[in-house]
Parts: structure tokens; sequence; C-alpha cells
């Protein structure tokens, strides 16, 4: 069955959902929005957000900024279309509440968040030892995601608190806390120092600490940054019988490197104690297929009923409730931000 | 498919040459010898095992007792003419009834151990990933139990949760009678094929066997020489991994694929996990001095550890290490 898909937002992220969709076969895209048309996209391209309706889309592709995704993705449930929406689900919690309560007006309808760093095989298969029993027990994770702030850093959205929610740790740090959550699950204990080091004229973090526990026992660090300089994503999962890491993602501007998997199972001596650097399984992946498999889980919930795994309403409260836990746990930042806030009023 | 790197520590040069492997390529040759020598043994000429290319077609690789190739085509590395299998069995079982206990008690060394580690942990690894949507809860092992007797020690002691079924080599004027009757009768969720390949007069026939007879979904593990290794382009003949009765085929990652797709296998993965060619090389350049190599000899002369694993882990990425692994399903 094919789906006519409406895109509003067709930036980057737009952009690259379209490709997908034309990839994958299933969907015809009838129509864009986006503040920018005077570009042949090879589909009507509009301004205003509430024309695509009249293309009768079945599905709304949500790629706008933060503050818009609410909005848009409400307006969608409400016309009775199936929505995707990217990442951040809005800029806090409570968007995220507000969108749900849309959703469950309208059951018969999916709605997906696109946080597609779950579809990456390299973690696809560090999720398969861990959930498989290979691994033994979870003890413990490290997370690293950073890069050199970007371009024009100080005036785009992303780094503006109204539109965004935040800085580096709403952006890029909460893929990593995405994947924390689908390894443990939720975390009981958050500590955290959040932190503006370069761009201190800019009100949201460039850094971001975090050390969270969960009820099981699984402890968690995050280091999410913009003053990293090189763009790096490190995972690490420490457990009872070895370790697996996940160097590097594949990324739409390919700069974090090729995604290599290293996998260990411990040896061990007489004694049955583990012997130091055991023998490790390296496997490079250099083909980013996160997107199609994203769009295709999408499709298939759509079409044929299949439950959504990744991306849910829930996962994406979850994940954004411990943003904001994380944000709370610095208290110093705490203060900055409420003083931000005041002069801003 | 899956391409893994097995990264671990370098061996130290001094074991990977040793006067007991010299005993043991003596006592190999020796064997092959009888062999030729039997007026009663078949043996019979055949093209290349991995892609059926004409050995007329092929390059002389060898002519150590037996005639080897090297196929243009492939790369596989082979015996142009092979004696038939029942004798060759029979010549194996009889040179390991010979082996001394010292020999058997000096495998169990750590070395060996970590080997051993290294393919329990590839078949748990690889059983996580497969997806199969069932465990490996039964793999048989098809001779390697003969081929290094520490083998059933450690599986016992180290495999978990997964049952093993041992099949020994067994001399029969019926070869691979056994194999096929044990497929039918105990179905396993996976067979190991480790140091067997090589040594095969039929890999063809001995891969035939298990896709006949084993259920659909079997996973089938092989490791064996792999031709494309450095040592093998540097050394040719001389490498001293080369001992002819051992390595009847040395097959090409092309080759074997070849075979093996040829045959109605899926490869699910494939890995060239050796970490012995850089050492071994090392080893030759530096105790012949004569031996002169345009880059490669000063280039191993020079090389202290960190370059030599650099190296070896480079040559796995390629695919281009001197050992190969293979996981197939039928």
């Amino acid at each position: 069955m094919t789906l006519r898909a409406a895109i509003i937002g067709y930036g980057k992220m737009g952009q690259i959902r379209h490709r997908a969709m034309e990839r994958h076969g299933g969907f015809e895209v009838v129509a864009a929005c986006d503040t920018h048309t005077g570009f042949d996209a090879g589909i009507p391209l509009m301004t205003d957000p509430m024309q695509v309706y009249d293309y009768d889309p079945d599905v709304i592709f949500c790629c706008v900024p933060n503050m818009m995704i609410p909005d848009v993705v409400c307006e969608a449930l409400k016309r009775g279309k199936h929505v995707f929406s990217e990442k951040p689900p809005g800029r806090n919690s409570d968007d995220v509440r507000r969108m749900r309560a849309a959703e469950a007006t309208r059951p018969e309808l999916v709605l997906k968040f696109g946080f597609n760093h779950r579809f990456h095989d390299a973690i696809e298969n560090a999720r398969q030892l861990i959930a498989g029993g290979t691994m033994g027990d979870l003890y413990f994770m490290r997370g690293v995601y950073g890069k050199a702030g970007g371009a024009n850093y100080a005036q785009n959205w992303r780094n503006d608190p109204d539109q965004s929610g935040g800085g580096i740790l709403i952006d890029q740090g909460i893929h990593m806390l995405d994947l924390f959550l689908m390894f443990a699950e939720g975390f009981s204990e958050v500590q955290s120092f959040v932190q503006r080091k370069f761009w201190t004229d800019v009100p949201v973090e460039d850094n971001a600490f975090a050390l969270m526990k969960s009820p099981e026992g699984v402890v968690a660090s995050l280091h999410s940054s913009a003053t990293q300089w090189q763009h790096k994503f490190i995972l690490e999962l420490y457990t009872r019988g070895g370790f697996i890491s996940v160097n590097g993602i594949l990324s739409a501007s390919g700069t974090y490197g090729t995604e290599v998997l290293n996998v260990a199972l411990n040896r061990l001596d007489q004694d049955g104690n583990p012997i130091p650097n055991p023998e490790s399984q390296e496997i490079r992946f250099t083909e980013d297929r996160s997107w199609d498999k994203e769009i295709a889980e999408f499709h298939d919930a759509v079409v044929h009923g299949a439950p959504v795994l990744c991306g849910t309403s829930q996962q994406a409260l979850d994940v954004m409730t411990l943003v904001e836990r994380i944000y709370a746990a610095d208290t110093d930042w705490t203060s900055q931000r409420a003083g931000h806030a005041a002069r801003a009023v | 498919m899956y391409t893994p790197v097995f990264i671990d520590e370098l061996p130290d040069a001094s074991t990977v040459s040793s006067r007991k492997s010299e005993l043991y390529r003596l006592t190999r040759a020796r064997g092959l010898t009888e062999l030729l020598l039997d007026g009663t043994t078949p043996w019979h000429d055949r093209a290349c095992p991995g892609c059926g290319q004409d050995r007329s077609q092929s390059g002389n690789f060898s002519q150590a007792l037996i005639p080897f190739h090297r196929c243009s085509h492939c790369n596989t590395i082979y015996a142009a003419k092979v004696p038939a299998q029942a004798p060759l069995d029979a010549l194996r079982a009889r040179l390991q009834a010979e082996r001394p206990e010292a020999h058997a008690e000096a495998d169990a060394g750590s070395r060996q151990e970590f080997e051993f580690v290294s393919v329990l942990n590839w078949i748990r690894l690889t059983e996580a990933r497969a997806a199969t949507g069932r465990p490996l809860a039964q793999v048989l092992d098809y001779r390697f139990c003969s081929e290094n007797p520490a083998w059933p020690g450690a599986v016992a002691r180290l495999a978990q949760n997964r049952g093993w079924q041992f099949l020994p080599l067994a001399p029969d004027s019926e070869p691979l009678a056994d194999l096929a009757r044990t497929l039918r009768q105990s179905p396993p969720d996976a067979v190991l094929l480790n140091a067997e390949l090589d040594r095969s007069a039929d890999p063809r026939a001995l891969l035939q066997t298990i896709r006949d007879h084993a259920p659909e979904g079997t996973l089938v593990f092989v490791a064996t020489s792999c031709a494309d290794g450095l040592e093998y382009e540097i050394l040719g003949a001389d490498s001293p991994s080369f001992v002819p009765l051992d390595r009847l085929n040395v097959f090409s990652v092309k080759g074997f694929e070849a075979l093996a797709r040829g045959l109605g296998y899926d490869c699910l993965e494939i890995s060239t996990p050796g970490r012995l060619d850089a050492v071994i090389l090392q080893r030759y350049f530096t105790e012949i001095e004569s031996a002169a190599v345009p880059f490669w000899s000063g280039f191993f002369r020079e090389a202290d550890r960190d370059r030599l694993r650099d190296l070896q882990i480079l040559l796995q990425r390629s695919l281009r290490s001197g050992v190969m692994r293979f996981v197939l399903k039928t």
C-alpha cells in the first residue's frame, strides 16, 4: 500500500526523510512546506503548513524546529493523519504530554518520533547481544557524544532556549540518553554538571556531564559536548561477561567516522577470574541504513498495524523527562537559567 | 554479510616456529611420501576446488612431493592430484596414533587455550548475531577433536549451555558415511569444521554431505587456511604454514565463497582472523639474512611489536591474513 505523505519542514531533515521514503517505495510524497520554496524539489512546495492538507496526505512528516513540533503534531493527529516527527519531541516534557494527549484521542493513528540511533547497525548488534544474554548482566555504560559547535552557533535557533528548549544536551546528547534508556530502561538517581565554556554569551549549555543509576544498579555516565572540537561518538557497555563498544556513528554529515562495533567475551583463568585484554571482535559498518529502517518501521505500523518499537511517545516522554532531570540536578545551572529567564522577561 | 576482525595480543615470535613443528613437518612429509610410494593408493588429478577452473590455466605453486597449483582465477592454492579419501584418512589416523604424549601435553598450553576460547566465543557471538531464532544448543564437531586431542576437554570446561557431539577421524572404506549418518540421526544446530577442509581430498563432497543431510538453517562454522594471506603471498611454498599433507586445499576467500554459494549455502560471515602472518614473516626475514623481497624484508627486520600488530590488524581488515573463517547457513 502506498501512503501519501506530506513533509512539514523541508530543510535538511525533511529532505533526508524524503529520500528515505523514495528508497522505501511505499510512500508518495505529495507536498512539502518550508519557509524557503524557491527551488525545484520535484513536488509542490508551499509556505503555509495548512496547505499540505489540501493534497490529502495519509501521513505527515514533521521536520520543523523544536518549538513548532507540538502544534504540527497535534494538528495532524486532529485531522486524522499518522505522524512521524523528528526529535527532540518539542522543548520539554510538557510538550510531549500535550502530544500524547492528542495521540490518546486518536488511538487508531500512529505517532512515531525519529530517534534513529536505535536503528544503527552497530547499536542493533549491541542490543541483540545484551538482550540475548550473551554478554551477561549489564554493569555500567559510558557515552560520549560531541562536536565542534557549528556554523553560526550563536545565531542558530538550536541555541535559543525559547525555540529549542536547551543546548547540546537536548539537541545531540538526547540520542545517547535514548540509547541508555533502551539498555537500562530508567534511572532513579541523576547527578550532573551543566556548563557554558566557550559560547558564554549564548544562553544554552555547551557541555553536559551526567551520572545516572538505574533501580537495578546500572550506572551510566554521559558527556555531551559542543566544545569537543572533533566529532565523536562513543558508547561503551560493560557487562559481567565482557564488553561492547561502538566507536563512531554513521551520520548525514559523515563526520563521526565509520561505525565500529567491538565486542569481547572474557577469557577466564583456572580460578575463573577474567584475564585482562580479551580477544575482541571488530565489525565496521560503512552504510547508514538507520533512516531506511526507521521509515520501514513507520510504514509497517501504519499499513500493517505492527507495533512501533523505537520512537514511541512513551519513550519520547521518558527521554525528555531525563533531559530535564539532568538540567535540574545541577543547581548552579538551574540558577543561571532562572536568571536568564528573568532578564528575558 | 559480516566481516569481523579479531583483535588480540600477538604471540611471541619464539613460539611460532620450533623444533616441535619441524618434527611435525618431517613426519607429515614422510607420511605423504609413503602414500606416494604405496602402489595401491588411487590418486586423481583435479581442477581448482574453489572456483573449478581447469588446472591447466593455473600456475605452479610448488612441486614439493606432489604438484601444487595457484588458481589464476580465484587464487586458491591446491594439490593438483590427491589421493582417495579412505587411504588419506588411514594415514592421518596412523600419524595421530604415533604422536607422542608429550606433544599432546604441550598442546594444552595457554596459547592453544586462547585459540580454543576464540573458537568458542566466535560461535557464541555469531549465535547472538545470526538471529536464526533458535539457540545453537547442539554443535557437531567434525574431526577437530582428533586433530587436537585437548579440544574436547576445553569444550567441557569452557562451553556454556551447549551440547557438543564429537565425530572423530575414523578411517572407513566409505568416507563421509559417518558424517551423513550422524547428521540424520542427531541433527545438530551447528557444525564445526575447524582445520579440516585443508586436509580433505574432496572438500566439495564434505560440504555437500552437510548441505544434503543437515536440517535447513543449520550453521556451519568453517575455519581453514587462507591463500590470500600475506605469508603465502610473500613466502609462497616457503611459508612455514605450508605442510603439503595438511594443506591439500588452501582456499582463497573468493574461491571458498564460490564453492559454498555454488552448493547453495548462504554466507553469513567472512573473516581472516589470523594472528601470525606478521610474526612469521618477521621471524623468516630475521633468520634468513639473505632473503630479500623488495620493501618487505626491510620492513619486517625493522618492525617493532607495535608495528607488527598494526600490520596484522590491517591484514585482517583487508581479508589478507593466513587463516579464514566462514559462517555458512544451509
